[in-house]
């Protein structure tokens, strides 16, 4: 089992608990969807599962290939193969996309007991993903998503995941604010990362990333718990009848 | 023999005055302006907190323990690394004296190079114009005047550009807990361009104190980088005074200073020039018990004059930094164009930076304009890095040199750049074993 997370329940700190019992399995090639309108804790959950501080677990757990994820800090995760994609990613002014992307990748290797890569074999992988994702390379020369438009922040966040090659990557709205040719490459990126060995989790306001990744799964998180589940038909219909309805139910 | 004084000398001046020795191989003129630099700081003393310009700095143990000018250098070598790989030229100065055996001096027809006692010698003409300190709120200037044991001058001839650095290498032994004085000369005739790098360093407990003019004529451009990397127990005071002469005039100082126990630069400009630039530029870490003081002041008299400061500070630890930024318009500067930024990080509840930007604006038709932050690490950015693997010690360390980079990276010869970025690394990489 790739993810398990077991009756989760979490809170800001000094804030009212927001995720109020998930439970949820994902399992190893499988691309799981949640879904669900705003303030129903999508964002919570992203930041919990990345280790984002600033959250207090107050019951649950969450089990990542066998180990206690709440147990390691934000890094460790990362090295362990966990991939957050940033909502809003941040801009780092000094800080040069190439020279933080191969510290991240190093970072994983030496974790894993592998050589670094040296510049050029680190150039070429760079170059054959930048290429799947139609972004410039001049922009890997600038400092980190500084004079990033919006959807190059969003591709560049697909193209890290690329680069880092997680077992467990989470979108978190990674479809927000992009024009459609943005979301095609986007798209684009998350397919090409399907895989037996990988499950990818994608948190969404909206269906429109669905169309072009077929989900597995798709979840309804409202109200801090998931309360509908079902295969990519679900999707659908949300689009046809809104929230609302889920609510009723 | 005792210098002899008709005025009340300051106690923490007397064991200086103490072991004031003529120099009987030197000429009379610079005998004379010894004899008067030694009164002129017996007069004045130390200064006191209450010195606007010394107000930040703990000056009282070097007061209570006096650091008598060194007698003799020890023989040292250049650490490797610390120096370019390449430079046109280089002097090598130890303990405040001339190493021949580790300086290159050749440099094109038009210039002078050498040692400030050679200068003495074949170039009076130059020493004469800075061999007495006339500042009154500079009595370690007036110590350095008294006491310099050499130096090196630099002029550049009229229309000579000089392509490679000239590289000056002020190394300190720490032999006998001795203070090294120093006075400096970089001239640049009318249309001339160089660039200087010099580089501090040194082991044990030591006092530098040096001092240097820089002039720069009509249309000349003086590019010149200072890289502070001193022991930990030093004191590195650098007093510069540098005159824009002439129209369109060029000055691009920047400072790296990385290390030491007190540091203090301290630069003063002229701009004596229609439509002449200055570009001042720095960027310090402080550590552990260090503290460093930068203190500039540009002094605008005629129009047209732009001044651009950006000075990046980071202190950890119980690290102390200070940047005192003073910037006169006068009467006649008129389209006066300056502006000054301060910008900090403290990370570490002992650690402080003090900023202060000073402007006197006395004319109507100029910009002004100056900035001052003091802030921490950007907790969104430490997470992103460390949502990507790399671990938190190592995504601080990114963050404080991505920090740091911007005014090293105005540093338009690459190959300088590069070397001060990697100097900053392995400055960084250290902070972490602390």
């Amino acid at each position: 089992m790739m993810l398990e997370i077991k009756s989760l329940h979490a809170r800001p700190k000094d804030g009212r608990e927001i995720l109020k019992g998930i439970d949820l399995t994902v399992e190893a090639g499988e691309v799981h969807a949640i879904m669900g309108p705003n303030g129903s804790g999508k964002s919570t959950l992203a930041s919990v599962l990345a280790g984002r501080e600033g959250y207090e677990i107050t019951e649950g757990s969450i089990t990542y290939l066998g180990r206690d994820l709440l147990d390691m800090p934000a890094d460790e995760r990362a090295r362990e193969g966990v991939f957050l994609a940033f909502q809003y990613p941040v801009e780092i002014p000094g800080v040069n996309n190439m020279y933080f992307l191969r510290a991240a990748l190093n970072a994983a290797r030496r974790h894993r007991g592998e050589p670094e890569l040296d510049a050029g074999q680190f150039l070429r992988a760079v170059r054959a993903k930048l290429k799947l994702l139609e972004i410039s390379e001049d922009l890997m020369q600038r400092a980190v998503n500084v004079g990033f438009s919006g959807g190059e922040k969003k591709r560049n966040e697909i193209f890290q995941m690329a680069m880092l090659e997680p077992r467990l990557a989470i979108l978190d709205e990674t479809d927000s604010g992009l024009d459609i040719d943005a979301l095609r490459l986007v798209a684009r990126g998350v397919n090409e990362l399907r895989a037996p060995d990988r499950a990818i989790v994608m948190i969404t306001h909206y269906q429109r990333l669905l169309s072009h990744v077929e989900p597995d799964r798709v979840h309804v998180l409202q109200g801090g718990r998931i309360v509908e589940s079902g295969d990519k038909s679900l999707a659908a219909e949300l689009e046809r009848r809104g929230y609302g309805a889920v609510d009723a139910a | 023999m005792n210098a002899v004084v008709d005025f009340s000398v300051k106690p923490e001046a007397r064991p200086y005055l103490d072991v004031f020795a003529e120099t009987a191989d030197e000429p009379d003129w610079l005998r004379e302006a010894r004899r008067i630099s030694l009164n002129r700081f017996a007069e004045l003393g130390f200064p006191t907190r209450r010195s606007e310009n010394w107000r930040y700095l703990d000056l009282r143990s070097l007061e209570r323990h006096p650091m008598l000018p060194s007698v003799m250098g020890q023989p040292m070598g250049v650490p490797s690394g610390l120096v370019l790989a390449d430079s046109a030229a280089r002097i090598v100065l130890i303990d405040g004296r001339f190493a021949p055996e580790l300086s290159r001096l050749d440099l094109p027809d038009g210039c002078w190079f050498g040692s400030t006692r050679t200068a003495i010698e074949k170039r009076p003409d130059l020493v004469r114009a800075f061999a007495i300190d006339a500042g009154t709120e500079h009595p370690f200037a007036s110590l350095s005047a008294a006491f310099f044991a050499n130096g090196f001058v630099l002029e550049v001839g009229y229309g000579v550009s000089l392509d490679s650095p000239i590289e000056i290498v002020h190394l300190a032994s720490g032999a006998g807990d001795a203070s090294l004085h120093t006075r400096n000369m970089i001239e640049l005739c009318h249309g001339s361009r160089a660039t200087v790098v010099e580089t501090y360093a040194g082991d044990g407990k030591y006092w530098r104190n040096d001092f240097a003019l820089w002039r720069i004529e009509h249309e000349a451009a003086l590019t010149r980088v200072a890289l502070v990397e001193e022991a930990r127990e030093a004191t590195h005071f650098e007093d510069i005074d540098a005159v824009l002469l002439s129209e369109r005039a060029k000055l691009d100082a920047f400072s790296l200073l990385l290390g030491g126990g007190t540091v203090r630069q301290e630069i003063s400009v002229t701009v004596a020039g229609v439509d002449a630039e200055c570009r001042i530029d720095g960027a310090f870490v402080v550590a552990g018990l260090e503290e460093t003081n930068i203190v500039t002041a540009i002094d605008h008299g005629l129009p047209g004059g732009r001044t651009s400061e950006l000075i990046k500070g980071v202190a950890v630890d119980q690290g102390h930094g200070a940047f005192q930024g003073k910037i006169i318009v006068r009467e006649r500067a008129q389209k006066t164009d300056a502006r000054q930024t301060s910008r900090n990080l403290i990370l570490g509840r002992r650690a402080s930076i003090d900023t202060k930007p000073e402007l006197e604006i006395l004319t109507d038709d100029v910009k002004c304009a100056h900035g001052a932050s003091v802030g921490e690490l950007d907790e969104a950015a430490l997470f992103y890095l460390r949502a990507r693997g790399i671990p938190t010690h190592e995504a601080r360390r990114l963050l404080i040199e991505g920090f740091l980079r911007e005014p090293i990276e105005g540093i338009a010869d690459p190959a300088i750049r590069e070397h001060l970025l990697g100097r900053l690394s392995l400055r960084l990489a250290r902070l972490e074993d602390a």
